[in-house]
Parts: C-alpha cells; structure tokens; sequence
C-alpha cells in the first residue's frame, strides 16, 4: 500500500513537472545544443536566452510590471465591489438569493472568451483602449460572479450574534463592515484575492484585443507575440526563457499561498 | 494612522503629477510620429530611423514599434489597434494583400498629396502591384518580395525548369544519397501556402481569380494539376513529410544545413545562406519558380509598404518620414544589409550593387513575372479556405478533386454572399 | 437601504455578461463587417442562413465537442484519482499539492508556447524519443489525426488540477464513519468506492464537470498559440472562427451569430449533461 502511493506521487509530481522542467533545460540550453542534443558540442549551456529576453526591447520585466499593476487593479476593484454586495446578499430573502445564486453561477460557468468582441466595442466607445487600469473593469467584472459567490458563504458562516451586537453598541453599517465583518471575513477574502489576482494575470483574449502598444502589454500577450523575439531563426532556447520567467512569479505566489488558494476554492465548491 | 499615510501619498501623488505635466507642457517637443512594423523591418531599419532622427534635429522624432515576426500576428495587432479607436501608430508597413481591407474598411488616407506620378514611374512595375485601391494610391512599397528557387549550385549544373524536372532531379540526387531531402517550401496552413500555391497555380497555366470579376479557378484543371503536384512532392518522398508545417524559417533552416538540394523562399534568405554559420555557403544559385512552360513561370509578389491612418494628426510628417526610408539611398542600404529586394528601377542597373550582389540580375527577372494575389477585401476569408483544403490535401485528409471543388464552392459563396451584402 | 450595495456588482455584471449577449443578438440580424465599411445594416437573417450551410462552423462545432467531451472526461478521471491521493495522509502531503497546482497557475500562453516546443518535429523531446527507439517522425503537429489530441494533452495537464480540488473539497465532507461503518460490515475498500465516496462525490463531480465542460467549450488561447486551428483546421474551435471572422476578416455580424450560437450550443449540452445526472440518480434510487 505504502509502496504504491509513493509511485503514484511519482508519477503525479513528474506528470505536473516534466513539462516545465523541459523548459528549464531549454532556457540554459545554447541554439545548437537544442538542434542536436545527443552530439558533442563544445558550447552546450548559456545565458544566452534570458540576455535576450531581458534586453529585448521592451525588457521582459516591464510585462511582468504590467501584469502586476493590472492584477493589483482588478483585485482591488473585485473586492471593493464584491464585499458590499456579498454582504447585502446574506441579509436579503432566501428567495431573491437563491435567484441571485443562480445568475451568479451561470455566470461563472460561462466561457468569457465569447465576450471579447462586445468587449472590444465598449473599449472603443469609452475610450479605454491602451489603458492598463481600464482592463481592471472587464477583470472585475469577470471575476465578479466567483468573488461574490465565495464571500457570500463567508458572511453566512459569521454568527449572526455577533452584528447584532455591535449594532447594540451603535456602530453604523460602514462601522460594522469596517471593524466588525470585513476583518472576520479576512481568510477568505484572502483567498478570492488570490484567485482574482491568478484569473487577471492570466487572461489573454481580452488583453489582447484591449492592448495594443507594446510596452503596455501583460504577460500572456507578450508571452504569446514573443515569437518575434529573434528574427530569422526558430528561437525556442528564447521562448523557453520566456516561460521561465514567466512562471516564476507564480510559481512563488502558488508555494506562497496554497493554502489559501486551495481554502478558497473548496470553499467556494463546498458551499455552492 | 492610515489616514494620515494616505493623506501624504496623494499629497505627493498630486505634487509629482503637476510637476510632470508642467515639464512636459514647457519642453518643446518634436512631432512624434509612430510607425508600425513587423520585428525583422524593424530591426533592419533602426540605423536609418536613427539617421532620419539626426537629420531632423529635433523637428520629427520617428519612432518604430516592433511588431511580431508572424504576418498575421502582425495584422491582428494592427487590427486591433484601429478597432479600439485611436490608434498609437501614424503609419503602418503593410502587406500587399492587407490593402483593400484596409482601405475598404477607411482607415487608411490617400497618398497623392505627397507622391506624384514621377515618383510613381521610377517604380518597377511589379512593384506598383497592389499599392492602388479604387484607384487611388494607398500604399508606398519599401521592398519588393517575390517568391524565388533556390538551388544547389554544387549538386546540379543548373536549376530545373519544370515541375517534372523538378522531381526527377531531386530523387536523383536522394538515391545517390548526396541529399536527404530534395525540395523544402511552405506547407503549413497559413499565409505562405497561398503563395507557393498560386506560383504553381500560375506555372500550370491557371487563375485563382479573374482580376475584377468573381470567376473562381479553384476546380480549373490547372488547379487540380498544381495541388496534386504539391501533393506528390511529399508522397514521392521529395519533400519530408515535416514540410507540412514549415514556414519560411523551418525551411530555410533545412536548405541552410545543407541537406536539401532546392528551396522556395523569399529574397531575405539569400543573406542568411551567405553567412558564416551556413553550410551551403558559395554554393546557392537563384532563379524563378518552375512552370510547365517557361514563360509561365511566375513569382507570387510579397512585397511590404507604408500607409499612414486616416487617424494620424500628422500625415505630413508621417510622408516624409515614409519618403526618407524608400529613398534610394536607403533602399540601397537595406539591399546590402539584408538582401531586400529594392523596387527603384534604376537600382537594378547600379554598378555598385551589381558588383556586390550576383543575384540583382535574377531578382530584376522574377520581379517582372510577379503575380499578385486576389485584391479584394475578402482576401483573408479566400485565401483561409484555399489553405484549409489545400492543408487537407497535403496532409493526405482528402482527395485533390474534392478538396479543390471544396475551396472552389465555399470561396464563391463567400464572394456571392458579398455581393448580396453590396 | 442594504439592498443598494448589491447595485455596483449588478451593474458591473449586466455590462460584462449581459450586454454582450444583447449585443451579439442584435449584431446577429445585421451585416456589419468591412464590405459595409464596417456599419450595421439589418440583413433580415443572412447570418442565419449562412451559419446553417456553413461547414466550417459545422466542423469546428463537431471539433469543439470532441475536444471538451474528451478532454473533460479525461480531466475528471485523472482528478478523481488525485483527489483520492491527495485526501490521505502523509508526509509531505502540501508540497506536492502545491506542486500539482502549479499547471492550473500558469498562464495558458505561456504553456502553450511549451507544448509546442515540446511536441515539435524534429528537435522536441518526443520526437526525438521516437527517433531514439527507432520510429518514424510522428508529425505530431502537422498530423490533423493527432493534432487535437495533443492539444487535449495540453487542457488536461493544465485543467486537471483545478477539478481535483474541487473533487478533494467534497471528499473532505463525507464523514469517515461511513466508512468505518462499510468496513465493520465487511465491506472491501475498492467496493467502498463505487458504494460511498463516488454517490456522495456526486454533486461535485457536477460542478467540476459543467465547470469545465464550459470551459473547454470555449478553448481559445491554447489553440491559438499551440496550432492556430490547423492543420487543416483540424484543431479550430469555435471561440477560434469566431475571433478569426471578427479580428481577421472583419465580419462583426457574422462574428456575433457564430458566438450566439456556440452559446446556445453550450447551454443545450449543459442541460444534457445535468439531465443525465438526474437521471442516474434515480436508477440508483431505484436499484437501492
């Protein structure tokens, strides 16, 4: 029994890294190396790849600056809106929040990349084009149904004793929001701020038809153009350095917080 | 507390951005004008932009923003850009087959004012193609490209001529075992292999469409002679199976190694096949694609020119940024450089590059049997069925005749849906 | 009075989702595209029409459901066993959910420009592998027979831990005296799992399949990158068509009718797949 489920977590953790750890090995890998890999080459490690990404023009970090920036925009967007109306929810008839529960599910479950051309139109008539907080509102707005959904289960965990007490001591509803509710609520609010932040740093359609300047491009836009990075050889010692770095935020950010991460989405499952 | 740190970053938030803007409305800046190119223009023209940046002294500042390497990813950023409104580029460097959409679709502002018929004349001819749409000039050519042969000049004593010679030469050459493979061209689904297609297409005698009617060759029996042939060069083991999915790079890749005897590509490659880490260096002869008869022989005509948005709040600048790099001088240098084909007549008769390049002469011949491909409007939507059952021939899906009858009914659908729309 | 804080999320979400789908509708009986300079002109359902004889969308249609059916089907196989992995006990347990995590965090780009590397003729690993034991080039990408299982491959590394997290937080809600109880009857552990963890796992396992089946329906950014939709367009989606005709060919109109309809097509086989579940809960009713 013992000996079996170590062989399986080999196979699970080798099915989960083998793919990236190829592309590690390209990264480091010089262009012949890659061309013939079983042959002597005087040259087979280099640098050389993450030089040439890193000195492209625009440098590689900026998109890593720009995901952040548009992560960090959304996040907070979803939750200054989600947390008042995960609020609101739980106090509402069974009735209209079962209903609510519904649209917001249907929502959630919908494929977003059939947005993206309604999307683009509204970018156009409200001049949001270019504009790295701009894409915080489709972001938000995506996200929205999930965030709601987790922090409503949230609020309906809270005694209900404990908001009728601090309304006894005469806090205002911000009041109770502000010292009572929202710091409860603080693990899971973590963790929707995880997923929030996770769903806009990968999302690729819609920064791809909002964005068009190149140094305001996320990352997974540049990630996917990038295949211009060298001209007239196939550069996927380059592209493999690309992913690395590309990976490496996250990778940081899942070791991080997996906690709240996995937290979050059992949660989210258990209650809705 | 929280408030009192919040206070003071918006404090200094509001003092930085006042002191920004004040900079920036005193400075005196240049009119900056953007142009958008696809990554290897881009790169190959840094030192002219750098050049017409000095010489402005500080009146335009030109700026070009590098685009992707692959034409179509190219052509969705560019799109893309104009559908949002407010496009960040002044001009554009187009391909040939772009035109008519964009100018149908009115982003683009005629180019008249600023070129005049002289300018115009002392154009090859086959490199005016394409650049006109409803009769007003929309598109100024910076290279010519046409689709060429490449061949061995160490293995063969000159290059074939027909279809036939083709295949006999290279499996000759595999059995002797002095080349793994014989032939390498484009055949993935993509751009590419429209334009290998329609130089066979034109090379057995057939149209792909009649220019200014809606008449389809797609099931002509020169269509289906130039799709089976297509076909046999992988089934007789001329060309690898992989030449599927090659592109220009792929098979410049393998004809560079040394183990393929004949390639289709564009000029570009020429400089690449003369570098230091080229195998065939020395031993690579150019020439016209094969054709069942050799006047037929046809080159597919590439070609990448400017045209500045109808957006731009500065087309003057913009013209004369576009008239400084297709001057002749800077023709001249990327000819050099980067074996772009020039599209001045007289650059072809240039002691100075005839001596520098030995393949001038070829590139004038292929450039006045240029074929353009179909200018209209629809021409992505035509050009995707074709290498939809084009792909699906060549990947052994389905037969010839079916598949060219396919491409034949579903791009005269899409024509005859256009005309009702119209 | 609480009622207004729901405001700015409604109106977030009819602008997001609902507006689109109005939108699309609308667009769907007008020609908007670059033959009209880019106006809607009503066109009394031509869009319709050519969506009925267009075989294209019939095809992509026919490969966007072969690709989610058997993609999600692997998905939830793989998830279930991870899940039950996962809900034991040992040592290191964490890291190695962690680690299994990671492919879901990823941007799909960013993997997909890995697979394609990875399954490229003839310097990709796999290939090479196949040269090394002595078989042919496989032609993974350039083969329309295989092409789409390979980008299968591609969604189930990427999507199979996100369902096995969703499945690992419903079996942490079966009480384990159920078990303890089947066992002091006698009950083997295999049977233990058709009989207890898979019934009670039920409503999950409908989660994570409409959840993904969504999803997958709407695959974009990985087949984007990984093929492009060839060869042969053996790979396109309808996501795919649909942004190709907007972004590529300037067809708004007909842009929108293809995603209308690749909606109501996904909402019909979310309906099918609830009903079935629905319906086998009653058999095993009935069996019981």
């Amino acid at each position: 029994m013992m000996r079996q489920r170590k062989l399986w977590i080999t196979v699970l953790l080798l099915w989960s890294l083998a793919p990236l750890l190829w592309q590690l090995y390209t990264s480091f890998c010089t262009h012949e190396a890659l061309l013939q890999p079983l042959a002597e080459h005087n040259q087979r490690w280099t640098l050389d790849n993450y030089r040439q990404v890193l000195t492209a023009n625009p440098p590689f970090w900026r998109y890593l600056l720009n995901s952040v920036i548009v992560g960090i925009g959304s996040t907070s967007l979803t939750l200054l809106i989600a947390i008042p109306a995960a609020y609101s929810l739980s106090k509402v008839s069974q009735n209209v929040a079962r209903v609510a529960k519904f649209i917001l599910l249907g929502a959630a479950l919908f494929p977003y990349v059939l947005l993206f051309l309604a999307l683009l139109e509204l970018a156009r008539s409200f001049n949001l084009g270019n504009n790295l907080l701009a894409l915080s509102f489709p972001y938000a707005g995506l996200s929205m149904p999930l965030a709601v959904l987790l922090l409503l289960s949230a609020f309906r965990d809270l005694p209900s004793e404990l908001e009728e007490a601090a309304r006894l001591e005469g806090l205002d509803l911000w009041q109770r929001l502000r010292w009572v509710l929202i710091p409860l609520i603080g693990p899971a609010t973590a963790s929707t701020a995880i997923l929030v932040f996770l769903f806009s740093w990968n999302e690729y359609p819609i920064a791809l038809t909002w964005i068009s300047r190149a140094d305001l491009l996320t990352l997974p836009v540049a990630i996917a153009r990038i295949a211009g990075s060298s001209v007239y050889s196939i550069p996927y010692g380059a592209y493999a350095a690309a992913t690395v770095l590309g990976a490496l935020p996250l990778l940081l950010l899942v070791l991080i917080f997996q906690r709240q991460i996995v937290s979050g989405l059992t949660q989210g499952a258990i209650k809705g | 507390m929280m408030r009192r740190i919040f206070s003071k970053i918006a404090l200094l938030f509001s003092l930085t951005s006042v002191a920004l803007f004040a900079s920036w409305a005193l400075s005196s800046h240049p009119i900056q004008i953007n142009i958008l190119m696809p990554a290897p223009f881009a790169e190959s023209t840094t030192d002219l932009v750098q050049q017409f940046n000095n010489d402005q002294h500080g009146k335009i500042k030109l700026q070009v923003t590098r685009g992707p390497l692959e034409t179509e990813s190219v052509s969705d950023l560019a799109i893309s850009s104009l559908l949002l409104g407010k496009s960040p580029f002044d001009a554009l460097l187009i391909d040939v087959t772009w035109l008519p959409k964009y100018a149908a679709a009115g982003w683009l502002t005629p180019l008249n004012p600023w070129i005049d018929q002289q300018e115009i004349d002392s154009i090859a001819p086959g490199a005016m193609l394409g650049n006109h749409f409803d009769g007003k000039l929309y598109r100024w050519p910076l290279v010519a490209d046409m689709g060429l042969l490449y061949w061995r000049t160490d293995l063969m004593s000159e290059p074939p001529r027909t279809p036939e010679e083709l295949i006999k030469v290279s499996l000759k050459l595999q059995k002797e075992g002095r080349v793994a493979n014989g032939y390498v061209w484009q055949g993935r689904q993509y751009e590419g292999l429209s334009c290998v297609f329609l130089e066979v297409l034109d090379g057995f005698g057939g149209q792909w469409l009649e220019p200014g009617t809606d008449n389809v060759g797609l099931d002509s029996s020169a269509s289906l002679k130039a799709a089976s042939w297509l076909r046999e060069l992988i089934s007789s083991g001329v060309s690898p199976e992989a030449v599927i999915n090659y592109a220009e790079n792929e098979a410049l890749q393998a004809f560079k190694s040394g183990d393929v005897a004949l390639m289709r590509n564009w000029p570009y490659a020429w400089g690449e096949l003369q570098k230091p880490n080229s195998d065939v260096r020395g031993n690579v002869g150019v020439t016209t694609m094969v054709a069942s008869d050799h006047n037929r022989s046809t080159s597919t005509l590439g070609s990448w020119g400017f045209s500045i948005l109808k957006g731009s709040s500065n087309p003057e600048a913009a013209a004369e940024a576009i008239a400084f790099l297709t001057s002749t001088s800077a023709q001249k240098k990327l000819f050099t450089n980067d074996s772009y084909t020039p599209t001045k007549t007289e650059l072809f008769k240039d002691q100075e590059l005839l001596s520098k390049s030995q393949i001038l002469p070829e590139l004038a011949k292929a450039l006045q049997s240029t074929d353009q491909r179909p200018a209209t409007p629809l021409y992505a939507q035509i050009s995707d069925v074709l290498q939809r059952n084009l792909s699906s021939i060549l990947t052994g899906q389905s037969s010839v005749s079916y598949a060219m009858a396919n491409a034949q009914a579903n791009t005269e659908k899409i024509l005859m849906a256009a005309r009702e729309t119209k | 009075m609480i009622q207004l804080l729901l405001i700015p999320a409604a109106l977030l979400i009819a602008l997001v989702f609902g507006l689109p789908l109005v939108r699309y509708s609308w667009l769907s009986f007008h020609a908007d595209s670059v033959l009209t300079g880019l106006v809607a002109i009503p066109n009394h359902g031509a869009n319709w029409l050519r969506l009925l004889h267009d075989q294209r969308f019939w095809q992509d249609t026919y490969q966007t459901a072969r690709f989610a059916t058997v993609s999600v089907s692997l998905e939830l196989l793989l998830a279930i066993a991870i899940a039950l992995l996962l809900d034991q006990r040992w040592r290191g347990r964490g890291v190695v959910r962690a680690i299994s995590l990671l492919p879901w965090a990823l941007p799909t780009t960013v993997m997909a420009l890995g697979w394609r590397w990875i399954f490229n003729t003839p310097y990709g690993p796999i290939e090479q592998f196949a040269e090394l034991i002595g078989l042919q080039p496989l032609n993974i990408l350039s083969n329309p027979n295989i092409t789409w299982l390979a980008t299968v491959v591609g969604d189930v590394w990427k999507t199979t831990p996100f369902a096995a997290l969703i499945l690992l937080a419903g079996l942490q809600t079966i009480p384990n005296d159920l078990y303890e109880a089947f066992y002091l009857e006698g009950g083997h552990p295999r049977a233990a799992l058709f009989q207890i963890t898979l019934p009670l796992l039920q409503p999950y396992l409908l989660l994570s399949l409409l959840f993904r089946l969504a999803q997958a329906f709407g695959i974009f950014d990985l087949i984007q990158v990984m093929t492009g939709g060839g060869p042969a367009g053996s790979t396109e989606s309808l996501a795919l068509y649909a942004y190709l005709n907007a972004m590529r060919f300037l067809d708004f109109g007909y842009s929108a009718t293809v995603m209308i309809s690749g909606f109501l097509l996904l909402v019909l086989a979310c309906l099918l797949v609830w009903l079935i579940f629905q319906q086998a809960s009653h058999w095993r009713e009935a069996i019981k």
